[in-house]
């Protein structure tokens, strides 16, 4: 069987390609950098597509053989009716996959389920950065913060937090909130 | 505290009325919370309102449809409650295509045969998505013209953003995009407007607001509120003295980031070659006969079934009554005259079978 990967992460196209390969029974494409996908499928003759849900070009795949009239097998893409569930979670991972043929074979189901949990594992990984930068970013405007209450209020650094962890517990409001309120007002002050 | 509304939309111009709803606090002011979603293809609208991943989403009128007829995977389940846009699109050549279809003042479809006769390769058009308003439009402009859309020309799916570089760069003839795209490749000279879409149907419906049916049913408040908050918006985004704000907002670059003088040219009151209606003229209505339309065409060109139930499927997915409440909520009509809307009211539709390819 023939699939056909579409992903620009390299590093994430990388991992789903090794762990596919080590299926004896599967060939694994990869489309190349700015190459269309509608080509590679035509070129290809994939029998699956998986494909990053983020392309842009991924709506050249629907109806294809209604749009170009080629010679080119169907592409429709692959649904488990029977598990709606595992659908969501794909899509919300952020892979869609397509059949090339008419019936989805038979054994397509663990390969876009390898590929849906290394999506989630990357997205993760993603979203655990983004987090962490998140908080770095948050710990950087309390630090601001502390050094005009420093500075302006000469208290020390202790109290400097207790004073904007007071305001927050009485506004209701996040620490990082009212720091960052206070800063403006500096800001504004000294504009 | 409940969940927000998941909202979906691409990079257009005529998602305004979403984008403005929430920038002038309409939907806060109905007491709704909504978390917009700018998606990168169709395609992911698509799945996203059919798996629930979205609630509810800007969205092509004959992708609805198609998905409810289970054209691209199973059946899904979609309604229409509202239209959100008329006009907008522009069927866009090459410098050199354009100088042979625009030779004198007489209609380009006229000179289309003489031009595909003489062209050496098939000239390749690009559409935004096979389902498309654009793609129906396009086909139907062509076999006008008695060119037969699947043999003539060679038919390929590009996103909107990416068809002015390709027609630069030569990889297509032309294409139908939606605004601001015609414009853009004006401007930068790398092609000319051939036709705007509203010469091949006056005020023909473009983008509708399409939601997952199920979401509709668990949530018919809610629904109702998400509506009135659109309409409101669609009202603005009808009136020239907006249309600076709204192209602005297009134009932010943590949102659209949409070329504002293109924008602003699509925009009610502009001077592109065409601009999109959002309110008057009932814009706003579903028109089922507008659904049996786009169905009409797409069993014209075989991808629905002789035997398909074009009415039922219309009348399925297209849903004026679900419209209705807001509608009369927001004072713009009783909802006792909805149906009325449906006939003498609408404008004349282009006859399906005034046209067929010519048997050559």
């Amino acid at each position: 069987m023939k699939v056909l990967l579409a992903d620009d992460d390299a590093e994430r196209a990388g991992a789903v390609a090794r762990i596919l390969a080590a299926d004896e029974g599967l060939t694994v494409m990869r489309l190349k950098l700015g190459e269309s996908l509608a080509d590679a499928v035509a070129a290809l003759t994939p029998d699956v597509v998986l494909v990053d849900m983020a392309r842009p070009d991924r709506d050249a795949l629907d109806g294809i053989r209604k749009v170009a009239a080629l010679n080119t097998r169907p592409v429709v893409l692959f649904v488990d009716e029977d598990d709606p569930a595992f659908m969501e979670e794909a899509i919300g991972a952020g892979v869609s996959s397509y059949n090339a043929i008419g019936m989805p074979p038979p054994d397509v189901k663990p390969i876009l389920r390898a590929a849906v949990a290394l999506f989630r594992r990357h997205q993760q990984a993603q979203d655990d950065l983004r987090q962490a930068e998140l908080r770095l970013k948050e710990r950087s405007v309390i630090d601001r913060a502390k050094t005009i209450l420093i500075r302006q209020r000469k208290l020390s650094e202790p109290d400097a937090y207790k004073w904007l962890r007071k305001n927050a517990m009485s506004s209701a409001r996040r620490i990082v909130d009212v720091a960052q309120d206070l800063i403006r007002d500096m800001e504004g002050n000294a504009g | 505290m409940t969940k927000p509304i998941r909202v979906g939309l691409l990079r257009l111009v005529d998602s305004a009325p979403v984008l403005l709803a929430e920038a002038d606090g309409l939907f806060a002011r109905l007491g709704i919370d909504v978390q917009i979603s700018i998606e990168p293809s169709w395609s992911n609208i698509a799945d996203k309102l059919t798996y629930g991943l979205l609630d509810a989403a800007v969205m092509l009128p004959p992708l609805a449809l198609a998905a409810c007829a289970g054209l691209r995977g199973p059946k899904a389940r979609l309604v229409v409650p509202l239209s959100l846009s008329q006009g907008g699109n522009a069927i866009v050549g090459s410098l050199q295509a354009a100088a042979s279809l625009m030779a004198d003042h007489s209609p380009p479809a006229i000179r289309l045969l003489e031009w595909l006769q003489r062209e050496h390769a098939k000239p390749r058009f690009a559409v935004v998505h096979a389902f498309s308003t654009h793609n129906l439009l396009l086909r139907y402009w062509l076999a006008s013209g008695g060119a037969d859309p699947d043999r003539d020309i060679e038919t390929v799916v590009i996103p909107p953003e990416n068809v002015v570089a390709a027609l630069a760069a030569g990889t297509i003839t032309g294409f139908c995009a939606g605004a601001p795209w015609g414009d853009v490749a004006e401007r930068s000279n790398a092609g000319q407007i051939i036709i705007g879409t509203s010469v091949i149907w006056p005020f023909h419906p473009e983008k509708c607001l399409c939601f997952s049916e199920a979401w509709t049913e668990a949530n018919p408040d809610l629904m109702q509120r998400l509506l009135r908050a659109v309409l409101q918006a669609q009202i603005r985004c009808d009136q020239p003295e907006e249309a600076g704000r709204i192209a602005a907002l297009l134009a932010d670059p943590n949102g659209l980031n949409l070329p504002r003088d293109a924008s602003r040219a699509a925009l009610p009151g502009g001077d592109g070659a065409e601009c999109i209606r959002f309110h008057t003229r009932e814009a706003w209505f579903p028109a089922r006969a507008h659904a049996v339309w786009f169905l009409s065409q797409m069993r014209r060109w075989g991808w629905l079934d002789e035997a398909a139930d074009i009415g039922g499927l219309a009348a399925r997915v297209y849903r004026p009554d679900l419209l209705a409440p807001a509608v009369e909520q927001e004072g713009l009509y009783l909802a006792a005259g909805l149906p009325a809307l449906e006939g003498a009211a609408m404008l004349p539709m282009p006859d399906a079978d005034a046209f067929s390819p010519r048997d050559r």
